[in-house]
Order: structure tokens, then C-alpha cells, then sequence
């Protein structure tokens, strides 16, 4: 049983791994908490199920689809809301943002409606190993993650992009006088991070029913995860995630599955309250 | 002055946001191969001014040429390709990237710069051969001495003929200030040349050939270095503008 | 039509409550709060369980209460954090009461709601005649609120707190206790949004977890934002605007017969959204803003040394 739930969390994990790389990259770069993760999510979900499901496409391709398409959202709302509003401060734009969130939730429940959808897959047989229950949707989402990961990895570490995105987030200013445009760097993280969140909209498709609120489930755990990481921090948000996603199905064993989602309100408090840093990164505390 | 000065600037004025000017008509030309020290009291306009230079701060009126080319309208990184590199003050390297990234960055994404190549890279490390030595360490591990050496490295690997230092002493102990200073000589000898802001008037006036003194954003001295170290800094500083 | 005029006017004294709260926290006092519908809720359900026992004023004065207390409880925790850190803790704290209220059915019937809450007045309603009692009732429940933060916001306190908004460094340094107003700020906030909850389940007599959803915090600072932050004159015409803005877009469906129910619904929610956007960057300063000053204006002499 606890094996199993370890197991069931490690997935969970990976999959609030991408959504909180996100934000995590939005804030290393953009400087504020981006609470349209969520709809964005929902967003690639949505996208995707037309592709697959209206449009008869195969998964991999309705999730480019996917990834395109909130990649564009993202660089619309940063074109049209964040940009516009970039020096007023990361509240504002956490408020924005959460206009951004609504517009987008809304155009999703406007077309679709509030039924649950899913992806037209085969179903397929658990595998059994060493007790384990592992569902073909479970190898599908590690898989995808873990090359997600290596692939932002790669990106941050060893290009130049990685590197300018890197610079950025520490010192705009300095940054601008290397020749590095702030606009440019923020316009390509949109990108990156748009993709991110449309393929974690796949995943989480397939995990369980597509619904306007699908994304909404997650944020909380999502942010969760980033705050555990120290927002900022891209490695310590695919920890941080897995922390929370072990957590979460772990819980099961003492407090009944409802409140799954306190623990990771629990964790967000406990770890403001006795480590104001994160696991690694930034400053929690205000003057 | 037959030869073109390497930085020149005519009757330069800038300010923040809608607020008042604070660099408020500087008019200076600076020979190729020499120090500048730019001393003032707090508050002089000393750092608006070399951020103006830099193309951080919006220029209201005035003009400002490197070598001859007029850079007033440009954004930063452009100045950067005509040759004039700055260091700003303290927040100057990258603290979450390694010396080598820093070194990277500061040249993949200057576009139009001759002479930035793997030779400049070895000559600007040459200069500072203890960078070479630690490529791996993370910038924000630095201390502030060889903080300070990475920050001017990155600036110099674009091969600047101006290098722009806004008060490179702040928040390092006098040992550092000393070799800090060293470090600009050797700038100078390689053949460039520097504008040097500095809060430290005297460490400043040591290295410089000339000085200006800035007060309430305009010149109010200029003179060669070793006449202003004579002058008395209470009379330089709170004199009336000419 | 009649009848129509009188659910807006109670919907905005409803939003007009939350909305000055969130004012007085987020507006005032530069504390940022996403959890509002959570006090909102808590204000409701107390409300909800306890005026049939005890009475609805009572009722509702334990409401705010409630709604207060855990409010400085929630601030005593977080509100040393960033601004943004705190915004994702009270989103949890949302979230969480949402949970609790959904889960914790042999106190709230969960999913199934609570009904038969009793009016204020009721008796004299049926006397009267339908919902001119309640209107009254309501309109006069946001007087009193609105006469008694608009005194604190002319107090001593409420200068400091906007003192400690503008400059927290600098208000420190002038000896006073900024963690202690803040926490206090939070808290009369908290009680000002239970009351709000108690005139919802008050009007509606029957409330569940769906009434409770994150919207209801869009709306607040929707209102905030239109209405100019700090400014409660300026809240009153937001929550007034919005909600006309709103119910109007109810009338769409007697025009527009392609769609239906929830693509209304979802077209509404939609432009809360786009206008909580649009009003950030077309109209920073809100629709009467509050006046601008130095954190140290703010100060008087006497303030400063005592």
C-alpha cells in the first residue's frame, strides 16, 4: 500500500513538475507569481482534446497543438496585459494575472462547456511489478517529464538563450548593458513556459477528465511546490514538486483523501514560517 | 586638441521619470589612453551621469560621441558596439552564473563589435589570470575584490576603446581599493581609456591623469590630477558653479 | 423590474461589504488578500448554523467575530511574508476553507447546503410586503460599515496604515509597531467580510459550497481596482458599477439566443476577468482615487513622537 502511494506520488510529482517549472521560470524572469498557471494548464488540455478528439489527430501531435497554443496565449497576455503593466510592481501583475486566469478558464468553459471530456486513447492494462500497479498513463507522463526536464536543463545550462534567461532573472539592467534585450528574453520565456504548461495540460488529460477547472485542481500543489523550491529556482521546483506530490498521495495513509490539497497548504505554511528561503533560492520575508 | 577624443560629450542633460534634470548640461572631452576621475559630493550626479553615458537613463538634450560616432540615440548593448563598455556599481556580475558563463554572455549577444574574438579573450585574461583559474565558480561566491576583476573583464572582452567604472571601490576593504585601482592602470596600459567615477577621491586622483569635479550636476573643475590633489576638497566641493 | 432593481441593490451592499474590506486590507493597508471568499464563506456558514438558535444579530456579530479571529490568526502566521508570498497562502487559506466546508458534512451538510435561513425582520417583512425590509436592512448594514472605516480611515490608525504602506522602513523607524497594525488591519478586514457573508446567506436563506467559489475574491478586487485603491467613496461606485456591469449582461440572453446558460455564465466571468486587466492599465488610479501623499505626511508631529 505505502509503496504503491510512494509510487502514485512520484507521478504526481513529475506532473507538478512542468506546471511549476513554470512558474518558477516566469518569476525568475518576469518577477511575479503567475496565477494564470492553472488556466494555462487547462488551456493545453482543451486544446489538445480538439486536436485529438474533433480533429482525429494522434496524441503527440494534438500535443504540439497544445504546446503552441498556450505558448501563443502566453505571448499574448504578456504582449497585451504584463508588459503593459511590467512597472507597477509584482502584485499588480499577480492581479493581472488573475484576470488573465479568468479570461482564459471562461473562453475554454464558453466553448466546451462544464462537461468532463477525455482523450480518445486505447485503454490498456495495468503493469504489475513488484506489487506496483503501474498504468500505461503513469509510464507516458514520467517518460514525457523526465525528457521535458533534461531538455529545459540543457536549455538553461548550455545555451546561449539558457544563459540570457539566467542573466536576466538576476539583473535586468546589467543584462541590457551586455546586450541581452529584457523583451526578447521575456517573449522566448513565454514561449518555453507556454509549451510547458500545454504539454502538463496533456498529461494531466490523461490522468483525468478534461473540465474548465482541471487546471485549478493543481495550482494550489503547484504552487506549493514552486514556494518549496524557493521561487526562482528551476531545479528546486521539479524537487519541490516531487515533495509535494509524495505528499499528497502519502497523506492518504493518516487523513482521509478529501484533504489532500491541505497538505500542501500545510507545507507552503510550515515552510514560510520555519525556512523563509525555500529549499533553495529567495527571499520570503518583507520589510 | 588635433587628435579625436575618445569620449566626448557636449551639453549633456538627463533626469529620471518626469523629475528635474539631474545631470544638467556636462560638456567634457576625454583624450584617448587616459584616466578621468569624475569626483563630486554625494549627490553631485556623478553616477546619473555615467548612467546617462551608458544609455541607461533617457538623455533630454546634449550629445554624446565614442571615437567620433555619435552614440546620443542608441540603446546600451549599441554603445556597447561602438566601444564603450560600463561597469556599474557593485551589482555588476551575475551572481547566479559561473565566471565562465559570465565571460560568455558578455560578448554572444553584442552584435557589430570588431575584435571581440578568442585574442581578446586571452588578452583580457592575461590581465586578470586568476579568472582562468576558476571558470567553474559561481559569480555570486566571489569576494568582492574578485567580483570586481570578473565585472571589469566582462566589460573590457567586448574591447572597449572607453570603459566606463562607476565607483568601482564601493564596499571593498582599502587592500582591495588598492589593487582595485592597480587593475585600472593596467586597463589604461593595454590602451584604453577610462572615465572614472569614484567616491574615493584620493585613490581616484592617484591613478588619474585628469579630474573633473561635478557639483549640483555640472562641471565646476577641471584640472590635471595632480593639481586637483592639491586643491582643498571642502572649497572644490561646496564652491559655487562658475 | 421593480423586483430586479431590489436583488442589485442588495447584490452590490453584499459586494459593497467585501469590497470595503478588501479596501481597508489591500487598499489601505497594502496587505494582499486572495482568500477573501474564504472569510466570506466562514461569515455565511456561522451565520447560517447559528441564527436559527441564537438570533440573527447575534449571529452575526459571532460571524464577524469569527471571521475576525481567524483573520488575525491567519495574519499572526503570514504577514511578515512578501507580498507575494502572502497572496499564495491566503489563496491555500481559500482553498482550504472551500475544503473543510465540503468535507465536514455533519456540521455543514457538505455538498447539500443549509437551508431555511432566517431574515432579520422577517415578521415585519410579511407585514410590509417582500424584500422592502431587507433592502433597507441591507443598505443600512453598509452605512454603518461604511461610516465606521471611513472614521478609522481618518484616525490616527488609519493614517499609520497607510503610512506603513507607502514606507514600512520608514514608519518602523518612526517607532511604530508595524506587524501589530498590520495584523490588526487584517483582522477588522476579516470581521467586515463575515458580516458580508452573514447578509448573503441572510438574503439568499439558503447557502452551499458552490456559492463559494474563487470569483467571489475577482469580484472584491474588481471593486477595489475600479473604485481606486483606498479610496471607500471610490470602492461604493466600483461595487455599484460592476454589478450593474453584471446583471446587465444577464439581459444578453433575452437578445442573443445562440447561447445558453453557461457560455453566459462563462461570458460574464470572462469579463470580470478582462476588466480587472483593462481598468489596471487604462485606469491606475481607479475611479475616484484616494489622495496622494508622502508616507511621512501621512505622520502628523504628535504621531511622530508619541
Amino acid at each position: 500500500m505505502a509503496a504503491q502511494l510512494f509510487f502514485n506520488g512520484l507521478v504526481t510529482g513529475l506532473l507538478l513538475a512542468l506546471p511549476a517549472l513554470a512558474l518558477t521560470l516566469v518569476f525568475g524572469v518576469l518577477k511575479f507569481a503567475n496565477f494564470a498557471v492553472g488556466a494555462m494548464l487547462t488551456l493545453g488540455s482543451f486544446a489538445a482534446w480538439v486536436a485529438n478528439v474533433q480533429l482525429g489527430m494522434p496524441m503527440t501531435a494534438a500535443a504540439a497543438i497544445a504546446a503552441v497554443t498556450v505558448a501563443g496565449a502566453g505571448l499574448l497576455a504578456d504582449q497585451f496585459a504584463f508588459e503593459r503593466l511590467r512597472r507597477r510592481g509584482s502584485i499588480t501583475l499577480l492581479v493581472a494575472s488573475m484576470g488573465v486566469s479568468l479570461m482564459i478558464e471562461n473562453v475554454c468553459r464558453f466553448f466546451f462547456g462544464n462537461a468532463s471530456r477525455g482523450f480518445d486513447v486505447a485503454l490498456s492494462r495495468p503493469i504489475r511489478w513488484e506489487g506496483i500497479r503501474i498504468n500505461q498513463e503513469q509510464i507516458t507522463i514520467a517518460i514525457t517529464v523526465v525528457v521535458c526536464l533534461v531538455a529545459v536543463d540543457v536549455l538553461l545550462r548550455f545555451t546561449p538563450l539558457g544563459r540570457a534567461m539566467r542573466a536576466v532573472a538576476d539583473n535586468a539592467s546589467l543584462a541590457a548593458v551586455r546586450g541581452v534585450e529584457r523583451r526578447t528574453i521575456a517573449r522566448l520565456t513565454w514561449v518555453l513556459v507556454g509549451a510547458l504548461l500545454g504539454l502538463a495540460g496533456v498529461l494531466a488529460g490523461l490522468d483525468r477528465s478534461i473540465d474548465p477547472l482541471i487546471g485549478w485542481n493543481y495550482q494550489i500543489a503547484i504552487f506549493a511546490a514552486a514556494i518549496l523550491g524557493g521561487l526562482g529556482s528551476p531545479i528546486g521546483a521539479v524537487l519541490g514538486a516531487l515533495t509535494i506530490g509524495v505528499a499528497e498521495e502519502m497523506s492518504a495513509l493518516v487523513i482521509p483523501t478529501n484533504y489532500r490539497q491541505v497538505v500542501s497548504f500545510a507545507v507552503i505554511l510550515a515552510l514560510l514560517l520555519f525556512r523563509a528561503n525555500g529549499l533553495l533560492g529567495a527571499k520570503a520575508a518583507r520589510k | 586638441m588635433s587628435v579625436v577624443p575618445a569620449l566626448s560629450v557636449s551639453e549633456l542633460r538627463a533626469g529620471y521619470g518626469r523629475g528635474d534634470d539631474i545631470v544638467r548640461g556636462i560638456t567634457l572631452d576625454q583624450a584617448p589612453e587616459t584616466i578621468l576621475a569624475v569626483i563630486g559630493p554625494n549627490g553631485s550626479g556623478k553616477s546619473s551621469f555615467v548612467k546617462t553615458l551608458a544609455g541607461l537613463l533617457d538623455i533630454r538634450q546634449g550629445r554624446v560621441s565614442v571615437t567620433g560616432i555619435d552614440v546620443t540615440a542608441e540603446m546600451p548593448a549599441k554603445r556597447v558596439a561602438a566601444g564603450m563598455a560600463y561597469v556599474p556599481q557593485e551589482q555588476n556580475v551575475f551572481p547566479s552564473l559561473t565566471i565562465g558563463e559570465n565571460l560568455k554572455l558578455a560578448t554572444e549577444f553584442l552584435r557589430g563589435r570588431a575584435g571581440v574574438g578568442p585574442e581578446q579573450r586571452e588578452r583580457v585574461l592575461a590581465l586578470f589570470p586568476e579568472l582562468a583559474t576558476r571558470l567553474k565558480t559561481r559569480a555570486g561566491d566571489l569576494s568582492g575584490g574578485q567580483r570586481q576583476m570578473l565585472a571589469f573583464a566582462s566589460a573590457l572582452l567586448a574591447n572597449p576603446e572607453v570603459l566606463l567604472l562607476d565607483e568601482p571601490s564601493a564596499g571593498l576593504s582599502p587592500k582591495i581599493v588598492a589593487q582595485t585601482m592597480e587593475a585600472i592602470v593596467r586597463v589604461r596600459a593595454a590602451g584604453v581609456t577610462v572615465l572614472l567615477v569614484e567616491q574615493n577621491v584620493a585613490a581616484a586622483l592617484e591613478i588619474a591623469d585628469e579630474a573633473v569635479v561635478l557639483v549640483a550636476g555640472q562641471v565646476s573643475l577641471r584640472d590635471t590630477a595632480a593639481a586637483v590633489r592639491g586643491a582643498d576638497l571642502g572649497d572644490l566641493f561646496f564652491a559655487k558653479v562658475a | 423590474m421593480i423586483a430586479y432593481l431590489v436583488t442589485i441593490a442588495i447584490l452590490v451592499s453584499i459586494a459593497a461589504l467585501v469590497g470595503l474590506a478588501l479596501n481597508l486590507q489591500w487598499g489601505q493597508a497594502g496587505l494582499v488578500n486572495f482568500g477573501v471568499v474564504g472569510f466570506v464563506a466562514i461569515g455565511a456558514y456561522a451565520t447560517a448554523l447559528l441564527a436559527p438558535q441564537i438570533g440573527w444579530f447575534p449571529a452575526m456579530l459571532v460571524a464577524g467575530a469569527l471571521s475576525a479571529i481567524l483573520s488575525a490568526g491567519l495574519a499572526l502566521l503570514s504577514i511578515r511574508l512578501e507580498e507575494n508570498y502572502l497572496a499564495i497562502v491566503t489563496i491555500g487559506f481559500g482553498e482550504v476553507v472551500r475544503l473543510v466546508i465540503l468535507n465536514e458534512g455533519w456540521l455543514t451538510r457538505g455538498a447539500l447546503g443549509i437551508a431555511d435561513i432566517p431574515r432579520p425582520f422577517a415578521s415585519l417583512g410579511q407585514a410590509i410586503g417582500g424584500d422592502t425590509v431587507f433592502i433597507v436592512f441591507a443598505l443600512a448594514l453598509v452605512a454603518v460599515v461604511f461610516a465606521l472605516l471611513e472614521c478609522m480611515a481618518r484616525s490616527p490608525f488609519g493614517r499609520v496604515l497607510r503610512a506603513i504602506r507607502d514606507d514600512a522602513t520608514v514608519t518602523a523607524a518612526l517607532g511604530k509597531n508595524v506587524f501589530a497594525l498590520r495584523v490588526r488591519a487584517f483582522a477588522v478586514g476579516g470581521a467586515v467580510m463575515g458580516i458580508a457573508g452573514a447578509l448573503h446567506a441572510f438574503y439568499l436563506t439558503y447557502i452551499d459550497p458552490s456559492q463559494f467559489t474563487p470569483i467571489v475574491t475577482a469580484y472584491a478586487f474588481m471593486a477595489v481596482i475600479a473604485g481606486g485603491r483606498g479610496s471607500n467613496f471610490g470602492l461604493l461606485i466600483g461595487a455599484c458599477s460592476i454589478m450593474a456591469l453584471l446583471e446587465g449582461t444577464r439581459f444578453l440572453k433575452d437578445f442573443v439566443t445562440v447561447i445558453d446558460g453557461v457560455q453566459l455564465s462563462a461570458l460574464r466571468l470572462g469579463l470580470i476577468g478582462a476588466g480587472i486587466v483593462l481598468l489596471l492599465i487604462l485606469r491606475p488610479q481607479g475611479l475616484a482615487p484616494e489622495p496622494k501623499r508622502r508616507a511621512a505626511d501621512l505622520l502628523s508631529n504628535d504621531e511622530r513622537a508619541a
